[in-house]
Order: structure tokens, then sequence, then C-alpha cells
């Protein structure tokens, strides 16, 4: 890519032959009035000819005295702002008429004033030329250079310079030696606003908070004791070696994972329509947890996700490390038409490329220049077209030895078992079918064919759910879900395995040119443009002039080096900014994915930009980066501080880290924490997606796909396949598990840069109603019966399980006649065992008789299903226990992290 | 609480939102809290006067032809099985190759004062046609099922956005803090794209669109699983209220986690209120029956049609009901008459009960699908059948109830049905006008998230004047 910078040349030769001092009004309309009209006005009122809004044209001086629709010549009274309704509907005190329409859109003061006072020196209009004379001389901002704009008036902007902040070099301030840098700057903020720091956690506090943040799952009992030993011995070096041993065991992986996966969308399924498996996607899930597990400097963890296919397509994990590329929903069906459906997936990879590696939401240049940021269109399809030769594949690539090639058999099995049960069922009614359909002719068209209503609607159903199984088979073979680098070849519906074509890659189809679609349109095609990334941060940042190769050359591996060159202003910041806000709850900068003028700025620049630098130099290291964040005093600080009045006076947005913020446990920590205190919890570590039992309400509800209705969602049939961690449980875009949709876990549709957290009543009704948490509980009270020999001791056990202590006096007098009560209730109560059946009938709408029919599905996974340890397999004191146990789960301490 | 959860709003330090189903549960916080530009929302209450203060939209999923239910095209019968043949690069299969043309099964008649077509499949809503405001002019931009809803709920064709039910108790809260402020009353079978039809996209949890299930559980989990009573579990939780206040006692001024001790009350609440609102037991017989309640063809949807009306009168603000499936690609005569049977004697039900309540004059009511279909069909397996393929750029839908321009029909379609011809508006207009109807502008209905302030029409959009009265 090139950056010209004639137009800046031009801009200042013209520059130093202006002759004449510009007026008041002149200089007014120049820096303030003309682009403010560009920005706000002429989207509607000049842009386009044809469709202006209300006949009111501004596009010349004559054009606005004539006024328009509404308001005639009061629309510019020259010499009288006060009067003149371009100024007056600014002001929003005219209902119906506020300008502009949209109230994100309203002008500020200044602004408006600025239209006034231009309208009161008689409103001079001057020509472009003496536009960029005035500009030149007289503007405040800054201009950048950017690769070229769809207009000048964009091209030609000015900028706030603290706006500007992602894209200029690092600025790398001095710590002294010995200072953990984290400290040394947030301590001198403090310092500046005269607040004083809260003191250290305590002990179990820090446990607690340094293993659910390095590992999402609680300390076990004896971690809690034996790190308060430590702590009170060396408070430095316990905490230095707690957060190194839970680095080093392979749940820090799969715990970084899961928060990368946010960013990326994974899924494992398509989406949309059909919702088609993607069978393979979960060997990029555990490319990512190994990553981190093994501390994969991040400039290679990014270069392979986005270029690994080419950097060597004979290495099954940098295959696999593309599945990046395809994680958002997509879907070619018969109906799709492909160059929309291409470029839909075009559109989606450039702006997640962008926001995940560069915190810049691509989306908002695809129409327009960007509105705030130094982000042309065309910059936009630039981005796009180091895409536009990545194609899909769902490639060979042999498994690994480190992957998790464990319950293939128990997959292939199930998918088999309902494989053959479709094919028998539709044999079967094909020969009804077959049998009594009457032959349909000319007119005879209406329906009325002899089948019952449900005949023909159930044989695409039968055929639909055997070619999704048969695609599901792939779960369990050696393929990559993945790309390679060549001609476009249309597809017409994919409902299985994409093949590489092998040698014809360059041969069959064609070399997409890449051009700027006006509109965002992909039959719109205007300027063509060549592969290339984000002019202003070439520009602003002094970055090295990178080539971007055109044609059949390496155009993805062209753009991970420049993300990941050392002299990008965005890549290091937006990574450290992820990490930081990962242990602390929000990022130095406030919108880890938005580091543009819109998003919020660094609150502590110098140590975002500190920590991105000491993060290369360190060989990019996302372990040694955790090791600083989480041994600073600044972390390990209590979240109680002990003058919250001077606290809410001095830092109201709680910006300065003077108290840790506290938090609430994640959908996936919930989960995993109550099976981890219960002793349920299985660690194995990857491989196929598990499927865990979910509210059966909706694992048994009909789901629609196109042509039919998918299968009923089965849980494995063993508990130690369903109870897995949350990372591992299989995430259908189409299906989502109501539990971790309701503690906030984010659709997978759009790239989440941080989880929210809402508190709300179905909350409260899951935790306390749902079969599953009472199972968790009734697990939790016989652990702990088998392993303590008296009630003390039992209650104290769960609540060090749980809380990490023991009960206090009251809590235990409390618990003991809790737990007596239930007891004395659970005695002599009978519980019948849930009896699972194997089939399920389900009863839905044929589309093409418009009437209901009913059909039978076999649950092969219930033949051997398993359940998890339920009250009815327990005796009256486990029982009493359970409620206890239960209640223990619901605690505020049990979901806060202090 | 609310005392201590606007304190927390006011110095939101983590992305922390508190409610409970309905905007009740801290809503005075709630205001400020959105005030807040890091969270990036404002809260309205109405922009603009107006007559409508909830809405029933009936959802007609899988694209109800226009053709064979307001919108007759005699032309149709003349061009009977012509066939022809269409080709073009933005054309999708469904729509090109060889073609022909398919006239509607159905006879139609000007019904009402008005004088408004109608088949004479609905035997029930001709009688009602003086309320309705029907529109021709609709489009929306995708053939496919899950893009067109996505696009018909949340107006954006890929999904993750704000349902228009999210969107409308954004803007106005909710009547009952016991409720929930969105319902939808879904198909046994959920639509394609599932629950993010509902969706609350960016938008705080709070605003999700709430499913009542037709069947189990209502709301999942809202009783005791088996083996507890409600004083077990009253019990249980007394023990929990007591031990969280044993901790809340040491982190004073921390409003969430006071918050999440109310929300436990308030879903024991909820547990007694939501079978109330869902037993139509207290009924009358005759509503019932003018609902179709009872009758096995028309008692589905007749169900949800009686519970819109129950749920709208206990202050919820937007019901969305769920009827179909309408994707008749090849017997209209047979699916499409067993679906308008279906839907008809409910619909008029729900019309005449909410104006006999003197509901109907601040209750708007819609009635639409994600797309029409087209006058013609493509050959299947060699054979020609009476269906019809989806249709982006034309579909029939209709208003009714506060404050739009009953007893019209506003727009045109071209003489076949393929196409609207006059006062053509892309569905962000129908959005635009729809939370005008509810006085709220979509311009001002913004929330700043992913570096823009989104809305629901997504670039802004008009009212369609002419459906208003």
């Amino acid at each position: 890519m090139k950056i010209t910078f004639t137009l800046l040349i031009l801009v200042l030769l013209v520059g130093s032959l202006c002759a004449e001092e510009p007026s008041e009004g002149e200089k007014l309309f120049a820096l303030e009035v003309k682009p403010l009209f560009a920005e706000k006005c002429n989207a509607c009122h000049g842009d386009e000819p044809d469709k202006i809004k209300g006949e009111f044209d501004m596009r010349t001086r004559e054009a606005i005295l004539k006024g328009g629709d509404y308001f005639a010549e009061d629309v510019l009274i020259a010499g009288k702002g006060e009067e003149s309704f371009l100024y007056v509907l600014t002001t929003r005190t005219e209902e119906d008429y506020e300008m502009p329409p949209k109230e994100a859109d309203q002008l500020t003061e200044a602004q408006r004033w600025s239209i006034r006072d231009w309208i009161n020196e008689g409103a001079p209009w001057v020509d472009d030329e003496r536009v960029a004379l005035i500009q030149e001389q007289y503007a405040e901002g800054e201009q950048v250079v950017t690769s070229k704009a769809l207009s000048d008036d964009w091209q030609n902007r000015r900028y706030e310079t603290e706006k500007l902040w992602a894209y200029r070099p690092l600025k790398v301030a001095e710590v002294p030696e010995g200072e953990n840098p984290v400290d040394y700057f947030i301590s001198r903020k403090l310092k500046e606003a005269g607040l004083e720091a809260a003191p250290a956690a305590n002990a179990l506090e820090l446990a607690r908070r340094i293993s659910f943040g390095l590992t999402g799952l609680p300390p076990k009992p004896k971690q809690v004791e034996d790190f308060k030993a430590a702590y009170s011995a060396d408070q430095n070096q316990a905490v230095k070696e707690l957060a190194a041993a839970l680095m080093a065991t392979p749940q820090y992986g799969e715990h970084f994972g899961r928060q990368w996966l946010d960013v990326t969308r994974y899924a494992d399924t398509a989406g949309f329509a059909n919702d088609y498996t993607r069978p393979n996607a979960w060997r990029y899930r555990d490319y990512v947890v190994r990553s981190f597990n093994e501390d994969k400097p991040y400039n290679a963890f990014v270069k392979e996700q986005i270029a690994g296919d080419e950097m060597d397509e004979s290495d099954p994990e940098k295959l696999v490390a593309t599945g990046f590329l395809r994680m958002g929903p997509w879907e070619q069906t018969g109906m799709s038409v492909f160059r929309e459906t291409r470029q839909q997936w075009l559109d989606d990879v450039t702006d997640a490329t962008g926001q995940v590696f560069l915190a810049h939401a691509m989306q908002c240049a695809k129409c327009h220049d960007h509105k705030f940021d130094p982000l042309p269109t065309r910059d936009y399809y630039s981005m796009m077209a180091v895409f536009s030769t990545t194609q899909f594949a769902d490639r060979e690539a042999p498994f690994l030895e480190k992957e998790n090639k464990g319950w293939f058999n128990e997959s292939d099995q199930w998918v088999k078992a309902k494989l053959a049960s479709y094919q028998q069922q539709h044999k079967a009614l094909q020969a009804k079918v077959n049998n009594q359909k009457k032959k349909e002719s000319g007119d005879a068209k209406v329906g009325d064919n002899g089948l019952d209503p449900g005949d023909e609607a159930s044989l695409g159903r039968m055929k639909k759910n055997i070619s999704r199984h048969q695609w599901e088979l792939d779960r369990t073979r050696p393929i990559a879900f993945s790309v390679y680098t060549g001609n476009t070849i249309e597809m017409k519906n994919v409902s299985n395995r994409i093949n590489h074509p092998g040698e014809g890659i360059w041969k069959k189809g064609e070399l997409e040119q890449a051009a700027i679609l006006a509109g965002g349109n992909a039959f719109s095609p205007t300027d063509p443009v060549s592969p290339g990334a984000l002019s202003a941060a070439d520009s602003l940042g002094a970055m090295d002039e990178l080539s971007f190769p055109d044609g059949k050359g390496k155009r993805r591996l062209a753009l991970a080096e420049w993300i990941v060159s050392e002299k990008n202003p965005l890549t290091a910041r937006v990574l450290v900014n992820r990490i930081w806000a990962w242990h602390f709850g929000k990022g130095i900068a406030g919108n880890p994915n938005n580091f543009g003028g819109t998003g919020a700025p660094p609150t502590h620049p110098e140590l975002l930009d500190y920590l991105a630098n000491w993060f290369m130099e360190n060989d990019w290291s996302i372990k040694r980066l955790n090791e600083m964040i989480v041994t600073s005093d600044a972390y390990r600080r209590s979240s109680k501080h002990p003058q919250p009045e001077a606290l809410a006076e001095k830092d109201p947005k709680q910006a300065l880290y003077a108290a840790f913020l506290p938090r609430r446990l994640t959908a996936e920590e919930f989960r995993d924490a109550m099976l981890a205190t219960s002793g349920e919890l299985s660690y194995q570590v990857g491989g196929i997606p598990a499927r865990p039992d979910v509210n059966v309400e909706v694992a048994f509800q009909p789901r629609q796909i196109m042509g039919g209705t998918a299968s009923v969602y089965e849980p494995d049939p063993l508990p130690q396949q369903r109870n897995r961690r949350s990372i591992y449980a299989e995430k259908m875009r189409g299906l989502r598990d109501p539990f971790y949709e309701t503690f906030n876990q984010p659709g997978p549709d759009n790239s989440c840069e941080l989880r929210e957290t809402s508190t709300v009543a179905p909350q409260a009704l899951t935790l306390f109603n749902s079969e599953e948490i009472l199972e968790r509980a009734t697990a939790l009270a016989n652990r702990v019966l088998k392993e303590t020999n008296n009630q003390e001791k039992a209650i104290h056990r769960a609540f060090h399980l749980s809380l990490g202590r023991r009960a206090t006096e009251g809590e235990l007098a409390a618990s003991l006649a809790h737990w007596k009560e239930a007891i004395d209730e659970e005695s002599g109560k009978e519980y019948v065992e849930k009896v699972f059946q194997t089939e399920i009938k389900r009863t839905v709408m044929a589309e093409k008789t418009g009437e209901p029919y009913d059909f039978i599905e076999i649950m092969p996974a219930f033949e051997i299903y398993q359940p998890d340890l339920t009250p009815g397999k327990v005796d009256a004191e486990t029982r009493g226990l359970a409620h206890l146990c239960l209640v223990l789960f619901n605690l505020n301490e049990f979901a806060y992290l202090d | 609480m609310k005392s201590h959860s606007s304190h927390l709003f006011a110095t939101p330090a983590r992305r922390d939102f508190l409610y409970g189903m309905g905007a009740g549960l801290g809503s005075v916080a709630l205001t400020s809290m959105l005030k807040d530009t890091a969270f990036g929302g404002t809260l309205k209450t109405v922009h603009h006067p107006a007559k409508a203060k909830r809405c029933i939209f009936l959802m007609m999923e899988g694209g109800p032809s226009h053709i064979d239910t307001f919108d007759p095209k005699p032309e149709l019968t003349k061009r009977h099985l012509q066939r022809f043949k269409r080709s073009g690069e933005a054309e999708s299969a469904m729509s090109s190759g060889d073609r022909y043309f398919v006239k509607s099964p159905f006879d139609f008649i000007k019904a009402g004062k008005s004088g408004a077509d109608i088949c004479t499949e609905w035997e029930h809503l001709k009688n009602q046609v003086d309320d309705i405001c029907f529109f021709r002019g609709a489009q929306v931009e995708s053939v496919n099922h899950p893009t067109a809803c996505y696009q018909l709920n949340t107006g954006n064709r890929f999904g993750g956005d704000p349902g228009i039910g999210s969107w409308v108790t954004y803007g106005l809260g909710t009547g009952n803090e016991n409720l929930p402020g969105f319902v939808v009353l879904p198909r046994a079978s959920y639509p394609q794209g599932g629950a993010a039809n509902w969706s609350n996209g960016y938008l705080p949890a709070e605003f999700q669109g709430t499913p009542l299930r037709p069947e189990g559980s209502p709301i999942l989990d809202l009783s005791p699983p088996v083996g507890v009573s409600r004083d077990r579990q009253r019990k249980n939780l007394d023990l929990l209220g007591k031990l969280n206040q044993d901790h809340l006692a040491a982190r004073e001024g921390r409003g969430e986690l006071n918050a999440r001790m109310s929300s436990y009350e308030l879903a024991y609440r909820m547990q007694m209120e939501v079978p109330g609102v869902l037993d139509l037991d207290g009924e009358d017989k005759k509503t019932l029956e003018s609902y179709g309640i009872g009758d096995t063809k028309t008692d589905a949807f007749g169900r949800k049609c009686l519970l819109a009306r129950r749920l709208v009168e206990k202050g919820v603000r937007f019901v969305q009901a769920y009827a179909g499936n309408w994707d008749s690609h090849d017997y209209i005569q047979r699916a499409h008459g067993s679906l308008i049977k279906a839907v008809d004697k409910p619909i008029a039900g729900l019309l005449k009960d909410l104006k006999e309540r003197g509901m109907l004059d601040d209750t708007l009511v819609v009635w639409c699908g994600e797309f029409g279909r087209t006058p013609d069909n493509g050959l299947r397996g060699g054979g020609q059948s009476y269906g019809r393929d989806h249709n982006a750029k034309a579909m029939g839908m209709w208003f009714a109830g506060g404050g739009v321009n009953a007893g019209h029909t506003i727009g045109a379609t071209d003489e076949i049905g393929g196409e609207a011809v006059e006062n053509v508006h892309h569905i962000r207009d129908v959005h635009v006008t729809l939370l005008h109807l509810l006085g709220l502008d979509d311009n001002r209905l913004s929330y700043y998230h992913a570096g823009r302030h989104k809305q629901l029409s997504q670039f802004g959009g008009s009212v369609i004047d002419d459906l208003i009265a």
C-alpha cells in the first residue's frame, strides 16, 4: 500500500500563496460552518441532489437563501443570526423541526453559536480553494494523512489531538528501578488526586480473586490454607507463587481461552436458517486454549489466526488456527445469492479483524468515510481486499499428539444411531408415499394427494436431519475448519464439508477484484482497491511502509505482519488493554474493541504505553504480563475503601484503582464453580464439544430449520462427559443454553469486548428452582458427608468448599437448625426415580399443508444415560443438607468476588 | 433498596445493570444509570403525545401471501399457468429459472363500510375491516426466513440487535414490575433464527423479550423442583436472606448485593403472579368462545390472543404472538386455507374484545409476516403446484387501534402483486411509524454501542404519514 502525500503537499503549496486576509465571517465559514454542514446537514440537504429533504438544498449560499418547503426567506437573514431558522432549528426549541433530527447528532452550543455568528457577520460564502487556504492558516486540530477519502471535506477534516492517541507511537516513560510499573503509574495519579489507596485485601479474598482471575475456578480449601500460611510469611512471594502455580495448570488456558473466544465469537454452529454444525470448530477452540497454556508469544498467535495456512500449510496447528477467520455466522443455502453471502463474509471478517486486533469497528466505514475517526472507506475496502483471495475449506489436518481424541467412539456411535433411525423411518415413509400418493397433474395441484398432512414434510425433515448428522460425523475426523488462498469459486448450497480444490486453486473460479462498493452493495462496485490496512496508523504511527502483495500473493500474511509490527501503534496497546480489563473488570481504555475517537480514552495513557512496550520487549508473553499485574499492589487491594466518602468525591468513576472493583462470577464461572465445589467437575482438557444437561424444556423444544425441524438436543449419556468445564459445552447459535444466557453470556454473533453483569429475576429462578442446581447441591451434600464424620464438620466443610472459609458461629448454628428441620421433612419422603424416555413425540406444523402433525424421534443417548446424583438416590440426612448447600450456591458471597 | 442502587448507578464502576423483570426494580436509579454516557443510553419517556400506549404484534411467521389474503390480483387469473423465464445476477435460485404464474384459489369481497379487499376465508375478520388500516407498500431486503425475520423484528438482517419490543420497553418502561415489559408468545417450535428474534441485543438484559411458552412451564424454572415444597422454598429463602444480610453488613454501599437479594424476592412474587395471569379460567364462556378457544382449529392462537389482551391489561407494554408457518410453497389453497382459519376468529375476537373494553383506542395491533409471496412459482421436480415463493418486494400488513388511519388501504402493489409500486417504504419506515404511534421518535430512541448511536431503524427512516389518523 502506498500513501500519497501529494494532497498534503498541494495544500501546503496553495497555503503559502494565501494573500488577502480573511474576514471573521469567512473564517467562521471555513473553519466551523462549512465542515459542520458537511458532517451534520448535507447527508439530507445536498449530498444526493435528487433526494433532498424538504426541498432545502444547502450546497450553495444562493440555495440556502431560497429556503425549502417549510421555511423560506427566514431561513437565513444575513446579519440576523438569532432570527434565522438555520440557527433557530439547531436549538431544538421548534418541536418537530429539530435539526439535525437525530438527538444523538445534536450540535454543541459552540457549534450552534458559530452558525449564528456567521450569519451575524453576513453569512459570507467562499469557494473551496479559499476554504482550504483559511483552514491551513487558522484551523485548530490536526489533519491526518490517510489513503484517500470519498469526499474532499472529509479528506481535509481536522481531529482533536487527544482523540488520535491510539495511532501515535508509544511514549515510554522511565520507571524507577525496583518498582512495579503498574504501581508506579497508578500511585502517581492517586497522589495527584490526593486519594489514599485501600489496604491490601486479606488472604482469602486474594486467593479467590487470583484463582478465579487466572483459572475461572474457586481455590480448593487446601490451596486457600496453604496460601494463607505462605502469605503471612511473605506476601509478595506468596502471590507470585500462587499465580505461577495457577498459570501452570491447564485450567489457566481454558479460562483465558474462554475470554479470547468471547472476542472472536466462537460457536459450534453456523447460525441462520439451517444452523448447521461446524464439526471441526472445536479444534480452533482447543488451539486457543493450548496457545494460552503454552504462553505462545502473542505476535505468533495473531499471525497464525490470520495467516496460519500462508505461513505453513503442512502444519495442522496452523491450519486449525485460521478457524478464526470463519468464526462469524455464515451460511449459503440453495436460496442464497452467492455474491451476497460472499460479501457478507468479507464484511464480517474485515470488521472482526479490525475489532479483535486493532480495536476498530471497521463496519462504521463501509458505506461512508468514518464519521469520527481517520478511517476512510477506502481503507475499509483495502483491508477487505486482503481477504478477497481467502477461500473456505475444511482441510485435511492430522490430529496432533496433544489434541484430546477422547469420546470419539461414543460420538460416532450416537450419530450413527441417529442416522440409522432416520434412514429406517425414511424408508418406511417413502414406501407409504410411493404407495398412496395420488398423481398430481394439471390443475389438480391443490394439495389433496392422498397422503396424511405431515407425510411430505416428514420426508423432508428426515432427509435434512440425515444430511446434518452425516456432516456431524466429521467431528471425529482429522479435518481443520480452515481456509486457503485462491480464486473465488461460486458455491451453490453448502450443506456438507467444503473440500479443498487441490490443484485447481488458481484454475477454477475467478480472481476476485476488490472494489469500493457504493452503499456497501455487492452489486455496485466503483473504484478498484488493492490490499492494505489502516492508513492513519501508518502515517500517525510513523510505521515503516510495508507493501501488500496483490494478485496471487500472500495478502493475509502481509496484513498479519503489519499488525504485529513492533511499530504498529495499536496492536500491543489493544492486547495489554484486554488483559488488563480481564483482571480489573475495565480497560485502561474503556472500550477494548474501540480505540477510536468515540471510545473512552485511556485513564492512564502512560501506563498503557509502558505496558504495551514492556509486553513486546518481553516476547509478547501474556503470562509474564499477568504476573506483573497480579503481583501489583493495585491488583491486591481490598475492595473496601476505608474512606468511602473521600473515594466517592475524588474518584466518582472509580478510575484511579484506589480500591479493587468487586465482580460477579460469569455464567461459565458460576456453573464451573458449582461443579468444582460439588466434586463433579471433570477436568479433561479439550476435545469434541460436550453436551451438558440443559433445561429439559428447552432441550426438547422443536426448533425450526430450513425445510423442517432440527433433531432434539440430547445430553451426553455419562456424567464425566457432561460435567466438563463450560468452555467445552457445545455452543449452538440457534439453541442457547438458558442458564448461560440469563447470566449474561453474550451471543456469539458479535465480538464481545467485555462481559456485562445484570441482575434479573430469572437468574434467581434458575439458581433456586432448577433441577440441575438441586443436583449440584445434592452432590455437594453427599460429598461433605463422605468427607467428614459429624454434622458440625460437615457444615464447615461445605462452607470451606464453596466459600473458602469455615462457617462463623452464627452461621453454624443457623445451618444446623436449618439442616435438622429439613431432615425431619425429608424423612419418610418417597422420591420416584425419573424414567428417561428413549423416544419423544413432537408436534409441529407441516408447511406444505399448513396443518400440524406428530412424529416420533428416537434419543439414543437416553438408552445409556446415567443421571447425576438425584435427591431420590440419597438419604434424608443428605437431602436435608442439600437444602443448605443450595442456599450456599445462591449466596452473594458465592456469586461475588471481593 | 432504591437509595443503595441509585448510589451504585451514579458511579457505575463495572458493567453492571440491576433489574427485575420489569423496569420497576430500581427504576428511579435506571434513569440516572442510563444517562451515563459510559453506558451510552438515554432513557426517554414519550417523545410526543400518542394514542397508543401498548402494542400487540401478530407475527405471521413464514411469510403470508398478500395475494391470497388482502391484496386481490384478478390479472393473475388471466395469466394463470403462463410460463416464463427469469434471470439476473441478484436473483436467488428461488426466483430464477422456469416460472409460471399462479392465480389465487380464493374469492375476494369488498368488506365493511370502507370496502376493504379481503378474501372470503376470513369469515370473522371481514366484519372488523373498518377498524383496520391495510398497508401494501412495505418492502424488506431478504428472501430468506431468518434474515428477513431478523430484519422485521430487529431492523438488522444479520441478527444480534434488540427487538422492537425491547426498544419500546426501553422507551416506555413497563406498567407492572412483577411482569416483563416485553412478552413473546411463540409457537411450540421456535422460528428460524431462534430466540435472537426477541433478543435485547446490545440493550441491557432488562429489555429482553420473555417468551411465555405454550407448553410446559411458561417461564423456565417458575416453580420449585420436584420434592421441594413452597414452604421449604420459603425457609431456604429466609436462610439465604439471613446469611446474605451478614455478608452485606460488612460491605456497606454495595448496591448490587442488595439488588441481587431483592431479585430473589421478586422471583418469589413472580412465581405467585404469573400463573394467575396465564390462567384463562376466570374468563367467561362467551369471551373464550369469541377467541375460538375450545375449537381445535383455533384454540392455540385463540389462547395467545386472549393472553395478549390479559398481559397488556396488566401493564405489559409489548406482546408479540407467533402464528404459522405461512411458508406455502406448494398448496396455497390447503395451507393458507387452514392457516387463515386458525387465526381468523382469534384475531377478530381480539379486536372485538379490545374494542368492547375501550382498549382498542390506546392499543396498537399489528399484523404482518417477514415478507410476502410471489405471484409465480417454480417447477418442483418438473411439476407445477399452486404455491408461491418468497417475495421481499411486496407484502401485506395491517394496523389497527391507537392512532391508525382505520378504514383505509394505503399503498399498492403492481397488477400481479410482484412489487410494491405506490407509497413504497422500506421496513425501517414501518419501524419508525410503529414507534411514532407509540409516542416514540426513532431518531431520539438511540443507544450508544460499538462506536455509534444505534436505533431500531438502523440509519433513520421516515414516518409513513398515510398510516396515521
